[in-house]
C-alpha cells in the first residue's frame, strides 16, 4: 500500500517533468531538421509557467471543467500504468481525458473550436480500436491484461507482436498530434481552423491542456516500452527510437484530411492488428 | 443448485403481488376517474412491486409448482388466455387490414393447438415459476426502474395531453397499459412453464402495440403495426421452438431444458428459433425498425420499452438459454451476431442528429453487446452481460426521461437544437451529461460491464474487433452530445429551471441510483453473481477491497471511484474559482459585435458564425448503411438457423 502511494507520487511528479523534457527535445530536433537552432530544452516549462501566470479568461466555465478533467484523467492513467494495473482500464481512463478535452472545446461556440473538437473525435475513432487491439494482442500472447504480468514476461513482446507495434506507432502519430494526422489542433499554427480544438483554451487552462498532453505522451511511450521489457535499456531505446521516428514522419509529411485518415488508419492499422492477432492465436 | 423450499404462504403472496397485482391495478387504473386516484394507484403499485422484489431477494433460488387440485386451474386459464390473446392480435390485424399479422397469429394458434395435442393431460407437473439471481435482478429492474418511469409519466402525460388538446383524457387507458406491462414482465421473468412464458411474451407484444399507437396519429398507428407484426414473428418463432421442445422432451419445462447441459438433436434448432424470438424482441438487425418507429410514442413509453421492459425480454431469453447451448456452434454464432449488432447500431447512431434516434440505436447497440456476451458463454461474459442489463436499464431510463423533459421545453428532439441547453435548463442538462458520462466512462457500472465483456471476448477475434470498433463509435456519438449541451452562450448565474417535483424525483433517483449502484458494484457482485448465475459457471472474479480481480485482469472499482471523485471535486473547485474569470466571446476570426456569434465581415456586413456537428452521413447515414446491415444480419440469421439444423 505504502509502496503503491510512493510509486503514484513519483509518477505524478516525474511524468510531467519527463513529458516536458521530451517535448523540449522534440522542439530542438524538429528545429534542427528545419535548419534552425531551436529553443532551449526546458522551453516547454517556461511556456507553461508563463501560461499559468496569466489572467484566466474563458468563453464558458465548462471549458475550465473540461481542461481540468483532461489533466486529471491523464494523470490517473499514468499513475495506473506506474502501479502496473490492468491495461484496458488504463486505456479507458486515457479515453476519459480525451472526451473531456473535446467537451471543453465544444463548450465554445467558435466554429474553429467546434470543427477541431469533431476532428478530435474522429481521431479518437481512429486510434481507440487500435489501442484496445494492442492490449488484446498483448493479452493473447502473455495471458494477462495486467502490466505487472507483462513486465515479468521473459522474451521481448516485439518479437511476437511486430505488426501490433506498428499499429501502436500509428496511434502514437495521431496522439502526439503529428503530421499527417495533425487534424484537430493544426499544430503548425494559423491554418484553416486556427488552433482547432485549442482555439478558445487560453491562459492557465491552456497550460492544463499542455501538461495533460505531456502526460499522454509519457503514457503512450510507456506503452511502447512494454514491447521490450526484458531490459531497461531496451525499453528506453525502443521508446526513444519510436519517438525519433515520429518526429521524422512529422517533418517529412504534410497534413491530410479526415477521410484519408479514417480510411488509412482503419484499413492499414486494423489489417496489421488483425494479422498479428491471428498469428498470435494460431501459435 | 439447491432450491429453497418455497414458503407455502409467502411465495404465493409474492407471486400475486409481482404478477397479478399489476393486472388488477391496470384494471383499476382503466376505471380511474380522477387524477388523484390514478396517482394513488401508480404509487401503490410501485411501492408494492419494490417491496415484493426486496422480499423476493431472500427467497431465490426457488421453484414453485401449482397444485393441480387448487381452487383455480391456472394452467387451463393460461391456455385459454393464450388463444384469447391470439384472437385479439388477429382482430387488430383484421381491423387494420394487415394480412401478415393475421397470418402470423393464425400460425401461432395452429402450433399452439398442436402443442396442446402433443402433451397429454395430467403430465403438466413441472414447476410453473422459477427464480434465480438473474430473474431477481430483472425483477428489481422492472419493479424499480419501471415504477419510476410510470411515476414520472404522471406529470409528463398531463402536459402531453394539454399540448395535444384532447377533448377527453386518455390517461387512464395509458397508465392501465403501462402497469399491465410491468406485471407481464414480472410474470415472464419468473415463468418456467413455456405456456406461461408465451402468454406473458404475447402480453408484452400487445402492450407495446397499444402504447406505440397511443397518440392515434397515422404514423403512430403504422409504426405500431410494424412493431406488432415483427413481434408476432417473434411469437411465431417462439411457438415453433415450443413445438420442438414438446416433441423432443414431452414437456414445457424451461429449467429442465437449460439445466440439462449442451443441447443436441431436435433441441438445438428449437433453441435457435428461441433465439430468433429473442432477436425480434431485442430489436436486433434486421428487426431494428420497430424500435426506431416506437419513438413516435410519448417519451415514457420509449423509456419503458428501452430500459426495463420489452427489449430486455429478448436479452433475458438469450441468457436463460445460454447454458443449454454452451460450446455449440449456435453459441458461437450468437456471439458474432451480437457483436455485429453492437457495431452496426453504433455506426448508425453516429449518423443521427435526432436525439431519440441516437438513444434508440444506442439501445440496439448495447443489446447486441449483451447478446454477444451470452453467445461467448463463459462465466465472465455472462456476468458482464448481466451487469450491462442492470446498468443499461438505469442509464437509458435516465437519458430518455431527460430527453422527454427537454423536448417538452424546447419542442424539439434534435441534438442541434440542444446547443447551449445549459443556459435554459441547467439541471436537466447536467443530468443528461451525467447520464452520458455513465454510459462511456469508468468507474461507472456500464464501463465495468464493457470491460468484463472485452476481456471475455479477447479470445474471439471476430467479436473483439467488432466490439472495439463499436465502442470507439459509441464514444464519438455520446461525447459530442454531452459537449454541445454545455455550449455557449455563457449562463452567468446558476438558476435551476422549474419542473414538477415528480419529474425531479424520478430524474434524481435515477442519477443517484446509477452512481450508487456503480460504487456498490463489487458488493452486488459478491451478493448476486458469486452464487453462480447457473450451475456450471464458476464466479469469474474475486473481490477484495472493492477490486474485482482474477488472473487475467483487475478493475479497481472503489479506488477508481475515489480518485474520480477527488478529480471531480478539484475540477468543480476550478470551475467555481473560474466563476470570477473574465468571460469573453468565442473566437470567430473577425471583429466581434454585441450579438453572440455575429462578427463584422467584408463590407462591414454582419456575419453569423455557425457550426454544427459532424454526422458524416455520407459514411454513416441510414440511407447508406441500413440496407447492407439488414442483408448482413439476414445472412447471419441464416447461419444461426441453418447451423443449428
Amino acid at each position: 500500500m505504502n509502496e503503491g502511494l510512493l510509486v503514484a507520487g513519483f509518477a505524478l511528479v516525474g511524468a510531467p517533468l519527463l513529458g516536458g523534457l521530451i517535448t523540449g527535445a522534440d522542439r530542438i530536433i524538429t528545429a534542427r531538421l528545419q535548419a534552425r537552432i531551436g529553443p532551449p530544452l526546458i522551453q516547454p516549462f517556461y511556456d507553461v509557467a508563463k501560461l499559468l501566470g496569466k489572467e484566466q479568461i474563458a468563453v464558458n466555465v465548462w471549458q475550465v471543467f473540461g481542461a481540468c478533467a483532461y489533466l486529471m484523467a491523464s494523470a490517473i492513467a499514468v499513475v495506473l500504468l506506474a502501479l502496473r494495473t490492468d491495461l484496458l482500464v488504463i486505456l479507458f481512463t486515457q479515453a476519459v481525458g480525451s472526451v473531456f478535452l473535446v467537451v471543453g472545446a465544444l463548450a465554445s461556440a467558435s466554429p474553429y473550436s467546434q470543427v477541431g473538437a469533431h476532428r478530435e473525435l474522429l481521431q479518437v475513432l481512429c486510434y481507440e480500436p487500435l489501442l484496445i487491439l494492442v492490449a488484446v494482442g498483448v493479452y493473447l500472447h502473455v495471458g494477462s491484461f495486467k502490466v505487472s504480468d507483462i513486465l515479468a514476461w521473459q522474451t521481448p513482446l516485439l518479437s511476437k507482436l511486430p505488426f501490433l507495434f506498428l499499429a501502436l506507432g500509428c496511434v502514437l502519430t495521431i496522439k502526439l498530434r503529428k503530421s499527417p494526422f495533425d487534424l484537430s489542433t493544426s499544430h503548425h499554427g494559423h491554418q484553416e481552423i486556427v488552433k482547432g480544438l485549442l482555439t478558445d483554451y487560453s491562459g492557465p487552462i491552456l497550460a492544463f491542456a499542455e501538461i495533460g498532453h505531456w502526460l499522454e505522451t509519457v503514457l503512450l511511450l510507456g506503452l511502447c516500452a512494454l514491447f521490450w521489457t526484458t531490459h531497461w535499456l531496451g525499453m528506453i531505446l525502443l521508446a526513444g527510437a519510436t519517438f525519433a521516428l515520429q518526429i521524422l514522419i512529422d517533418n517529412v509529411s504534410s497534413r491530410m484530411n479526415w477521410r484519408w485518415m479514417l480510411g488509412y488508419v482503419w484499413a492499414v492499422g486494423l489489417s496489421l492488428s488483425v494479422v498479428n492477432l491471428v498469428w498470435v492465436q494460431a501459435r | 443448485m439447491e432450491l429453497s423450499a418455497s414458503d407455502p404462504i409467502l411465495m404465493p403472496a409474492l407471486l400475486f403481488t409481482l404478477i397479478l397485482f399489476p393486472f388488477l391495478a391496470a384494471f383499476g387504473a382503466y376505471l380511474a376517474v380522477s387524477d388523484r386516484l390514478l396517482k394513488v394507484i401508480i404509487v401503490v403499485t410501485g411501492v408494492a412491486l419494490v417491496t415484493a422484489s426486496l422480499v423476493l431477494s431472500a427467497q431465490v433460488p426457488f421453484s414453485f409448482a401449482l397444485s393441480p387440485d387448487g381452487p383455480i386451474a391456472f394452467r387451463a386459464v393460461i391456455e385459454v388466455a393464450d388463444f384469447a390473446l391470439l384472437s385479439l392480435i388477429f382482430y387488430f390485424g383484421w381491423k387494420h387490414r394487415h394480412p401478415t399479422i393475421m397470418a402470423l397469429a393464425a400460425l401461432q394458434g395452429v402450433l399452439l393447438l398442436y402443442v396442446q395435442f402433443l402433451l397429454s393431460e395430467g403430465q403438466a407437473h413441472w414447476p410453473v415459476f422459477y427464480g434465480d439471481n438473474l430473474a431477481l435482478i430483472m425483477i428489481f429492474i422492472i419493479s424499480v426502474v419501471g415504477s419510476i418511469i410510470c411515476f414520472q409519466a404522471l406529470d409528463y402525460m398531463k402536459a402531453h395531453e394539454q399540448h395535444q388538446g384532447l377533448d377527453r383524457s386518455r390517461r387512464s387507458r395509458f397508465f392501465s397499459i403501462m402497469v399491465l406491462f410491468l406485471g407481464a414482465m414480472n410474470g415472464l421473468v419468473l415463468a418456467n412453464d413455456m405456456a406461461f412464458f408465451y402468454f406473458f411474451f404475447e402480453v408484452t407484444t400487445l402492450c407495446s402495440f397499444l402504447l406505440i399507437a397511443h397518440d392515434r396519429t397515422p404514423v403512430a398507428v403504422s409504426n405500431a403495426l410494424r412493431a406488432l407484426w415483427m413481434n408476432c414473428l417473434g411469437g411465431a418463432a417462439f411457438t415453433v421452438a415450443m413445438t420442438g421442445v414438446a416433441l423432443h422432451v414431452n414437456s414445457l419445462d424451461l429449467s429442465r431444458l437449460t439445466s440439462a447441459g449442451p443441447a443436441d438433436g431436435v433441441l438445438l434448432p428449437a433453441l435457435a428459433f428461441l433465439g430468433l424470438a429473442a432477436f425480434t424482441k431485442a430489436a436486433q438487425f434486421p428487426f431494428q425498425s420497430w424500435l426506431l418507429g416506437a419513438m413516435v410514442a410519448p417519451t415514457p413509453v420509449s423509456a419503458l420499452l428501452h430500459s426495463s421492459t420489452m427489449v430486455k425480454v429478448g436479452v433475458y431469453l438469450v441468457f436463460r438459454m445460454a447454458p443449454a447451448i454452451r460450446g455449440t456452434f449456435l453459441s458461437h454464432c450468437l456471439a458474432v451476431f451480437g457483436g455485429f449488432g453492437f457495431l452496426a447500431a453504433a455506426a448508425l447512431a453516429v449518423g443521427q442528429s435526432n436525439g431519440k434516434k441516437v438513444l434508440a440505436y444506442s439501445t440496439i447497440s448495447n443489446l447486441g453487446l449483451m447478446i454477444a456476451c451470452a453467445g461467448l458463454n463463459t462465466s465472465a461474459a455472462l456476468t458482464a452481460g448481466v451487469l450491462l442489463i442492470l446498468f443499461h436499464a438505469v442509464n437509458k431510463a435516465l437519458l430518455f426521461l431527460c430527453v422527454g423533459t427537454i423536448e417538452q421545453r424546447i419542442a424539439s428532439r434534435d441534438i442541434e437544437d440542444m446547443r447551449g441547453l445549459y443556459t435554459i435548463m441547467p439541471v436537466t442538462a447536467l443530468m443528461t451529461v451525467f447520464g452520458v458520462i455513465m454510459m462511456i466512462m469508468p468507474p461507472f457500472g456500464l464501463m465495468l460491464g464493457k470491460w468484463m465483456a472485452m476481456e471475455a471476448a479477447a479470445t474471439n477475434l471476430f467479436v473483439i474487433v467488432m466490439v472495439t470498433l463499436g465502442s470507439a463509435l459509441t464514444v464519438m456519438y455520446w461525447a459530442r452530445w454531452a459537449g454541445i449541451l454545455m455550449s455557449d452562450p455563457f449562463a452567468g448565474r446558476f438558476t435551476p429551471e422549474r419542473q414538477p417535483w415528480p419529474t425531479w424525483t424520478a430524474l434524481g433517483c435515477l442519477c443517484l441510483g446509477g452512481g450508487i449502484l456503480s460504487v456498490a458494484a463489487p458488493w452486488l457482485y459478491s451478493l448476486w453473481f458469486t452464487r453462480a448465475l447457473s450451475p456450471g459457471y464458476e464466479p469469474p472474479y474475486g473481490v477484495h477491497g472493492g477490486i474485482l480481480e482474477n488472473a487475467v485482469g483487475a478493475f479497481a472499482v472503489w479506488p477508481l471511484a475515489g480518485v474520480a471523485a477527488v478529480g471531480f471535486v478539484l475540477a468543480v473547485v476550478a470551475v467555481y474559482r473560474a466563476g470570477g474569470a473574465r468571460i469573453v466571446k468565442p473566437y470567430v476570426s473577425g471583429l466581434q459585435t454585441d450579438t453572440p456569434g455575429v462578427f463584422t465581415g467584408p463590407l462591414n456586413q454582419p456575419v453569423q458564425a455557425r457550426a454544427s456537428n459532424y454526422y458524416l452521413s455520407s459514411l454513416f447515414g441510414e440511407s447508406r448503411l441500413t440496407v447492407w446491415f439488414n442483408l448482413a444480419a439476414v445472412a447471419l440469421l441464416g447461419l444461426i438457423l441453418g447451423g443449428a439444423l
